[in-house]
């Protein structure tokens, strides 16, 4: 191999990506070449620069986590809105135009009741089952029917088409560390209208806010909840994580951002509580909270900050 | 000798795990779709991060990658890895957006003409205020060297900046990133090699 060879293979070399074989070579051909040591020495040197510059980037923003996998999250509850919108094919009635409207509205209201009466006969065995239930397929038995329109209906070849939701009742056990209860957990958190329900979800998680995915949801849930009890009851469950990089990140976003001043208050004592003598972050503070039109928050965080000075 | 087969045995398990996942999400189990991003999404975002140097793009590319994976998973054959599958996808929409901005940056460099545009703003504000370093919250950290690899970077062409990317920052190893490539761990050496010597000119030139 000449010289010109040798240097090709510094750099997978300093990448660690040399076979054992060649690296021995290489090692030795460096001890006895001066040229090509030298051409070894600066490629290290301008390795371990980009080295460091690596390392630096190797922890992303945890908020900038939590965004993007909300956000896909919602992404993906869009899509599968629209996906479990279920089209019902044609039944073989020809329907006049004037009798149109009322004939679709009475097949709604038939299939409305043919779930209802499916769900009604454990109790009550002796109800026959509704005839246009049986023509239709995939509608679970123990489904509800909301949200349900006319998506068309063509009154020459008499083909209609109906959407609407279909929700299935839901009941599951398990201990917390069971993957699929943290699943459901974390679905809940993302009810958007169900605040009841949301809020449940924050208590229970924060029973055993552990791990890391339980502390990403709270932060979540602290960050990006529209109601103030779920961000409260979050907030409380993170406060002994406070010294984490990741939380104090979330509890500063807090502060500049949240509309509840008891939240902003919270984040600020359990910020001061776990970073008592943290000048920077006594600065920090004191910048988020300049503008907050709460004295009470403003005159926390002075006393903070002549505390921690 | 025990650790080493301890380590294939989880690895063998993880490999099932995955498989199994797949399977799942591929018969429409948001939930085992969910798991797999959460096993991969924070390298897909760090790779987004560095390559795109903004959170905004960031995030983009991180969502639209995992929406083609979850879109396209049915047509997924066990031929690969599920992580270097969704890597390629990551590095193909990570590319499509810089070379969108590379048309936006032209179209930014014609418009800003001082003389007939005066009020726009020239491009290197543009994207000054676009980049990784003008987040406050990395300025304290050595701005002017990473400032200079940033610019670095630009240098190199897309494979190049691509193969380094994958090396350097995401540490993988040069045989997967030539999967990812659709290409050779030969080939990837190649533009390895080729993308720290312009990076070492252009660094040693300033």
């Amino acid at each position: 191999m000449s010289c010109k060879d040798y240097q090709h293979q510094i750099t997978l070399l300093l990448y660690d990506e040399l076979s054992e074989s060649i690296r021995v070579e290489l090692e030795t051909h460096l001890q006895d070449c001066p040229n090509c040591h030298e051409a070894y020495e600066s490629e290290k040197t301008m390795h371990s620069v980009l080295a460091e510059d690596a390392a630096r980037w190797h922890d992303i923003p945890s908020d900038l986590l939590v965004e993007s996998r909300r956000a896909l999250a919602d992404e993906l509850d869009r899509i599968e809105r629209k996906r479990s919108w279920w089209r019902v094919p044609a039944f073989s009635v020809v329907f006049t135009p004037m009798r149109l409207l009322e004939s679709v509205a009475l097949i709604a209201m038939g299939l409305a009741l043919g779930v209802y009466v499916s769900n009604q006969r454990q109790v009550s065995p002796q109800i026959a089952p509704n005839p246009t239930q049986e023509q239709i397929s995939g509608i679970p038995r123990n489904g509800t029917i909301s949200n349900l329109q006319i998506v068309n209906a063509d009154p020459i070849t008499g083909q209609v088409e109906l959407a609407g939701e279909i929700s299935q009742p839901l009941r599951f056990q398990g201990k917390m560390e069971d993957d699929t209860i943290r699943s459901l957990l974390f679905s809940a958190l993302r009810d958007a209208n169900n605040p009841g329900s949301r809020l449940k979800a924050v208590e229970v998680l924060a029973q055993k806010p552990t791990d890391e995915m339980i502390e990403e949801a709270l932060i979540n849930a602290l960050v990006y909840d529209g109601d103030a009890g779920v961000r409260m009851r979050a907030i409380e469950a993170l406060q002994k994580f406070a010294g984490e990089q990741h939380v104090r990140a979330a509890f500063m976003h807090t502060l500049g951002n949240d509309t509840d001043a008891g939240i902003r208050v919270k984040a600020i004592d359990a910020l001061m509580a776990r970073n008592s003598r943290d000048v920077e972050l006594a600065k920090s503070l004191e910048a988020v909270t300049k503008k907050d039109d709460n004295p009470y928050i403003r005159s926390k965080v002075l006393e903070f900050v002549g505390t921690a000075k | 000798m025990e650790a080493i087969l301890k380590r294939t045995a989880q690895r063998v398990h993880e490999s099932d795990d995955e498989k199994l996942l797949i399977e799942h999400a591929q018969n429409g189990d948001r939930e085992a779709f969910e798991q797999l991003v959460r096993r991969h999404d924070r390298d897909i975002l760090r790779l987004a991060f560095h390559m795109l140097g903004n959170r905004e793009e960031a995030r983009e590319v991180f969502q639209e990658t995992f929406l083609k994976a979850y879109r396209s998973l049915g047509r997924f054959r066990f031929e690969s890895s599920f992580y270097t599958w969704v890597y390629r996808i990551a590095t193909n929409v990570s590319l499509d957006h810089l070379r969108k901005r590379q048309t936006l940056k032209e179209e930014i460099s014609y418009e800003s003409d001082t003389e007939t545009h005066p009020d726009r703003p020239a491009l290197k504000d543009t994207l000054a205020a676009t980049t990784y370093y003008s987040n406050p919250e990395r300025r304290l950290y050595g701005k002017e060297v990473g400032e200079k690899i940033q610019e670095a970077l630009k240098t190199l062409s897309e494979k190049e900046r691509l193969v380094f990317e994958l090396r350097h920052y995401q540490g993988l190893r040069l045989k997967m990133i030539g999967e990812i490539m659709g290409s050779t761990e030969e080939t990837a050496k190649n533009y390895l090699f080729r993308a720290t010597q312009k990076l070492r000119a252009y660094l040693t030139k300033i």
